[in-house]
């Protein structure tokens, strides 16, 4: 390994090899965040709170930032039990003892700030299961190290759900996936893996989109039918009977027609279907109310133009009308006169996009860029694997935030209620946050250096 | 490497990312470069709530400078939706201000719904009574979006005064809006004239409407006003009414025998039209009423129907005074030639009965006249000849449009509806063709004392007794005075217009007025006659046949040793005797006018008066 800057004691060392660019993505984005919860706030009766508590989430996210970044990665990797037992532990202790918000028991109840669970197991998922595929990394090809990865993975996700907390699931599934992705699992389990995810997701809004064509529930029997699926029921059961039946038919059919056609593919379709169809009804019973009209104005806005549309709709004009240069801070007329829904948390954008124009939020895109360009840069020059994969996965999840609520600000995504990392307001995801990036600091600082 | 792993897998899953990145940054373009005046608007929709506060109507004096029409300031209840706003917002405001609106919470609640849908601010209650307005004032701040503007509303103090003439305003209908929504002054809440004046003057009595640009948040909730816009108010219109006159004729129209009646007062040297009372009427102010049952009800049945210019009725006797210039002025007769009066009048197999079956023995024109005998004037009438009569009957412009215009931009001075009634002899049978075209003596009889195919007008008849008063001048009755812009200047100012010339002999006019002043002193209209004031005059009973008979009088005024300031005509329907149901009416007119004693002080400024009318004081 390459000793440099061979004069230099090594605590000189990480601190020359600090990339002061992600730093400075992280703090162009918390100026900006600022400003938008500084301008955001100022109309709502508990302002005061809000800037109070974003400064402390600052802080705080500050110090576990630094924590980060000093700590050497690697002891996640040795310690990825104690993580993942941790994470279990706060996520089952919420469900018992959290505090009731916004319909989802997700949080505990802390002296001076809230604090979400599912925030810190999102960060420890990515490096529990990184931990997990470097000492499988010889195996990562096979179709055990996925399995063994999706059950490690699969009850932190099932708590998430249970709270229920649709959005940390949504960001922590593609993430999950994307550090598979970079481990170099198999293209054909990966596939497998994201047809079980995008057909759970696609089943939903299926469900959804037919549940509100009640005309087409009436004069078609197979929609009945497939609406029959939508919950546990003896339908159910005897229609994944029916497709092990179908593919075992198939395989032997097959098989003795003298088609070369593995096995392997007809159980892998058949599970994509069964899991698909179990993971599509676990959505579907968890999925909030608000989701679901958002889903619903998503497929048809003409549903209710005043109601469940009207905070997409609204975001929409609040980003339009802000044109090239904006309104100027506290003079957006959509945020400040309360058209824009959630604008401190999870429309934040609607908030730059109107006050600060496109120039804000290019700005806001460029400094992810700049953030996802480090954060992978970091993965590149990680010295070892399990660093690699660290940052691939929280780079990716930043990625994931991004699209999803970008996404729902400018209506090309239907679900919402994910924030945006460093620009909304919200202490336990801003601290989570720094927390990931102090790690990828940490990833970055150490890359020349032998643990 | 590090680590025995190929980046493949990483670089794939950033181009990726920054692909994504590039697609939000093009839509970030798309909806703030691109779409970003759509949503621009949206936004300042959004916002902004406009109140569009109705500007005062141009005024409407009478010649004297008393106000007929004029405007008042009034409360209007508006709601201001907004997109926040649910169902159990609005039924539960529905249910609370529905007692003080004297409406179901039901029909309020449609209101509320069609504002919510629509997004457009809606007047819950126009013209709201103080006590109403301090509790709903109340109300206002529990419920944001619910506000109060005050605006000006139409307001005619004499309330049914010269109803007729000035007409009364109306909600727009679809049809006009349509028409006039790209001009640009008219909403579909619009009021606009319908009727009379405030509908022939449409243009000029109608101001630019004002309004609030309002701020408002999510909630409907009042942030500022924005922008306030001025209203502007109409011109104002001086009438010839004189509302003395005017109200004099209408009182005594509604104490008349039948309670339906015209009158039209006329300066005879001018044409002013100085009161034309058509009753039954209607108070204009109903209009302005928030319409409940009672209301509608009462304008279903509106007396719309302007008798002094749409009503059309045989003239009666008073047509003597056109037969009688007729025969005198071509010579066919002379005014001391005698004809006996035996109550009848045979003629072949015919029997024509005189209205006093007494008869009046031998007379001549003088007394004929004064006492209106009919066997007098049906051999007067064979004698001249119905050629002749119908020849003056249109000398006089009978069945003519006593307001007709050749000019369109006059066609606004001219009441709407007007009748031309129907002129009667052998020429007019043989063009229309009726009763096979001929004419026969029986028919010129009749013709004689004014029964038959002959129709008129109470203006026709007014203006022949003007034609009489002045010696021959038909002058086009007017009732625009002045039309006065809002910064003071004469958009209009009425100058008296000749519509014909009835020459005749001047025997034949000494002979005439002396007739008609003898009919007033000791004839049929005896009861009419006002010491220290001339007056000739003519009374009329027209034989009506589906019942009793319409009661007729026509006379001028003047102050001794000056020219008739005065021409006027009188109709009761089925009021029976011109005698003792019209006289009376035009003698209370006449003292009003012209009798300065008997009337009550008046603070009243003269204004504008032509001097001709010298009955000032």
């Amino acid at each position: 390994m390459i000793f440099g800057y061979g004069g230099l004691g090594r605590a000189e060392q990480r601190r020359r090899h600090i990339d002061w660019f992600l730093i400075g993505a992280v703090a162009g984005l918390l100026v900006l965040g600022t400003l938008a919860i500084f301008s955001a706030a100022v109309p709502l009766p508990y302002h005061a709170q809000i800037i109070h508590r974003h400064f402390l989430g600052i802080g705080l996210g500050v110090i576990v930032f630094l924590i980060g970044m000093w700590l050497p990665y690697q002891i996640y990797d040795e310690q990825w039990k104690i993580l993942y037992a941790i994470s279990v532990a706060l996520l089952i202790g919420v469900l018992i003892s959290g505090e009731m918000l916004r319909g989802t028991r997700g949080w505990f109840k802390l002296p001076f700030f809230s604090f979400q669970p599912s925030e810190v197991a999102r960060v420890c998922m990515i490096l529990c299961l990184s931990a997990f595929l470097n000492r499988r990394a010889h195996k990562i090809k096979t179709l055990g190290a996925i399995v063994y990865a999706i059950g490690l993975v699969l009850p932190v996700l099932f708590l998430i759900l249970k709270e229920p907390d649709l959005s940390s699931t949504l960001v922590l599934f593609p993430a999950i996936t994307a550090v598979l992705f970079c481990a170099g699992a198999h293209g054909l389990y990966l596939g497998f893996l994201l047809g079980c995810g995008l057909l759970s997701f696609l089943l939903t809004v299926a469900w959804t989109f037919f549940s509100i064509r009640t005309d087409w529930l009436e004069s078609s029997a197979l929609i009945r039918f497939f609406m029959e699926l939508s919950h546990l029921n003896v339908t159910l059961v005897i229609t994944c009977v029916g497709i092990v039946v179908f593919f075992f038919v198939a395989w032997w059919v097959c098989a003795r027609l003298g088609i070369p056609i593995p096995a392997v593919y007809f159980v892998a379709l058949a599970t994509i279907i069964l899991v698909g169809l179990m993971a599509g009804n676990i959505m579907e019973s968890q999925i909030k109310g608000y989701q679901r009209s958002r889903l619903v104005t998503f497929l048809d806005p003409a549903v209710d133009p005043r109601g469940a549309g009207y905070n997409l709709l609204q975001a929409r004009i609040a980003i339009g009308s802000g044109g090239v240069t904006g309104k100027g801070i506290f003079s957006g007329t959509q945020s400040q006169l309360g058209f824009v829904p959630e604008r401190h948390t999870d429309f934040i954008l609607a908030v730059v996009g109107e006050e600060m124009g496109l120039l804000g939020t290019l700005a806001v895109l460029g400094l992810y860029l700049l953030l996802l360009g480090r954060i992978f840069n970091a993965a590149r020059v990680a010295q070892d694997r399990f660093g690699y994969l660290v940052a691939c996965g929280i780079g990716a999840m930043f990625a994931c935030y991004l699209f999803i609520n970008a996404g729902m600000s400018v209506g090309i995504v239907p679900v919402a209620g994910v924030p945006l990392p460093f620009v909304s307001y919200g202490g336990s995801n801003l601290v989570m946050s720094l927390w990931s990036v102090g790690i990828v600091e940490s990833i970055h600082s150490r890359r020349y250096t032998i643990a | 490497m590090r680590h025995e792993l190929s980046f493949d897998r990483l670089n794939q899953l950033s181009a990726g990312v920054y692909l994504m990145m590039g697609l939000l940054a093009l839509r970030f373009v798309d909806l703030q470069v691109i779409r970003h005046s759509y949503y621009a608007k949206a936004a300042e929709r959004n916002r902004t709530q406009t109140i569009i506060q109705t500007a005062p109507r141009g005024r409407v004096f009478d010649r004297t400078g008393n106000l007929l029409a004029t405007n008042r300031p009034a409360f209007s209840l508006v709601f201001l939706p907004s997109l926040t706003k649910n169902q159990t917002y609005l039924s539960r405001l529905a249910k609370d201000m529905a007692p003080y609106l004297k409406k179901t919470d039901e029909e309020l609640l449609r209101e509320l719904q069609v504002a919510f849908e629509t997004g457009s601010p809606v007047r819950l209650a126009e013209n709201l009574p103080p006590k109403t307005m301090f509790n709903l004032a109340e109300l206002r701040t529990l419920y944001p979006g619910v506000d109060l503007v005050v605006e000006a509303r139409r307001y005619y103090p004499y309330g049914s005064l010269a109803s007729h003439l000035i007409g009364y305003l109306g909600s727009i209908d679809s049809k006009t809006w349509l028409r006039l929504r790209d001009r640009g002054e008219y909403r579909k809440d619009s009021r606009i004239g319908k009727a009379g004046l405030e509908k022939l003057f449409e243009r000029e009595l109608r101001g630019r409407d004002g309004g609030i640009l309002l701020e408002v948040d999510a909630h409907g909730k009042l942030q500022g006003i924005l922008q306030q816009m001025d209203w502007k108010p109409g011109m104002d219109i001086a009438l010839t009414i004189d509302s003395k006159l005017q109200r004099a004729a209408e009182e005594a129209l509604r104490a008349s025998h039948s309670r339906t009646g015209a009158v039209v007062v006329l300066d005879p040297q001018t044409g002013a039209i100085l009161a034309m009372a058509s009753v039954p009427d209607f108070d204009p102010n109903l209009f302005m009423i928030p319409q409940d049952e009672e209301v509608s009800a009462r304008l279903k049945s509106l007396p719309e129907f302007n008798l002094a210019a749409q009503g059309t009725f045989p003239p009666g006797s008073i047509f003597k005074i056109v037969v009688a210039a007729a025969g005198f002025n071509e010579q066919k007769i002379f005014s001391a030639e005698k004809f006996f009066c035996p109550g009848y009048f045979q003629l072949g197999p015919r029997t024509f009965l005189c209205w006093d079956k007494k008869g009046h023995k031998l007379l001549d024109f003088l007394p004929g006249f004064a006492h209106s005998c009919d066997v007098y004037f049906y051999q007067f009438g064979l004698k001249t000849g119905a050629d002749l009569i119908e020849q003056y009957e249109r000398k006089f412009h009978l069945g003519m449009l006593t307001m007709g215009s050749n000019r369109k931009e006059d066609e606004r001075f001219s009441l709407p509806g007007e009748k031309k009634g129907l002129i009667s002899g052998p020429g007019e049978r043989a063009r229309r063709k009726a009763h096979g075209g001929d004419w026969y003596q029986g028919d010129t009889v009749n013709l004689s004392i004014g029964q038959g195919e002959l129709l008129v007008t109470p203006i026709q008849m007014a203006s022949l007794i003007s034609t009489v008063a002045n010696g021959g001048s038909i002058w086009k009755p007017q009732f625009v005075e002045k039309v006065i812009s809002q910064d003071g200047h004469d958009i209009y100012q009425r100058k008296p217009e000749l519509s014909g010339t009835v020459n005749l002999k001047p025997e034949t006019w000494d002979l005439l007025h002396q007739a008609l002043i003898q009919v007033v002193q000791d004839g049929t209209a005896r009861s009419g006659h006002v010491s220290g004031i001339k007056i000739g005059g003519k009374t009329g009973t027209a034989q009506n046949p589906h019942g009793e008979d319409h009661a007729w009088f026509v006379a001028y005024a003047g102050l001794p040793g000056k020219p008739p300031s005065l021409a006027l005509s009188v109709l009761v329907e089925h009021g029976g005797h011109g005698a003792t149901a019209a006289v009376p009416i035009a003698k209370k007119i006449i003292e009003v006018a012209l009798k300065p004693n008997d009337r009550p002080p008046e603070g009243s400024l003269p204004k504008e008066v032509p001097p001709k009318n010298g009955e000032q004081e």
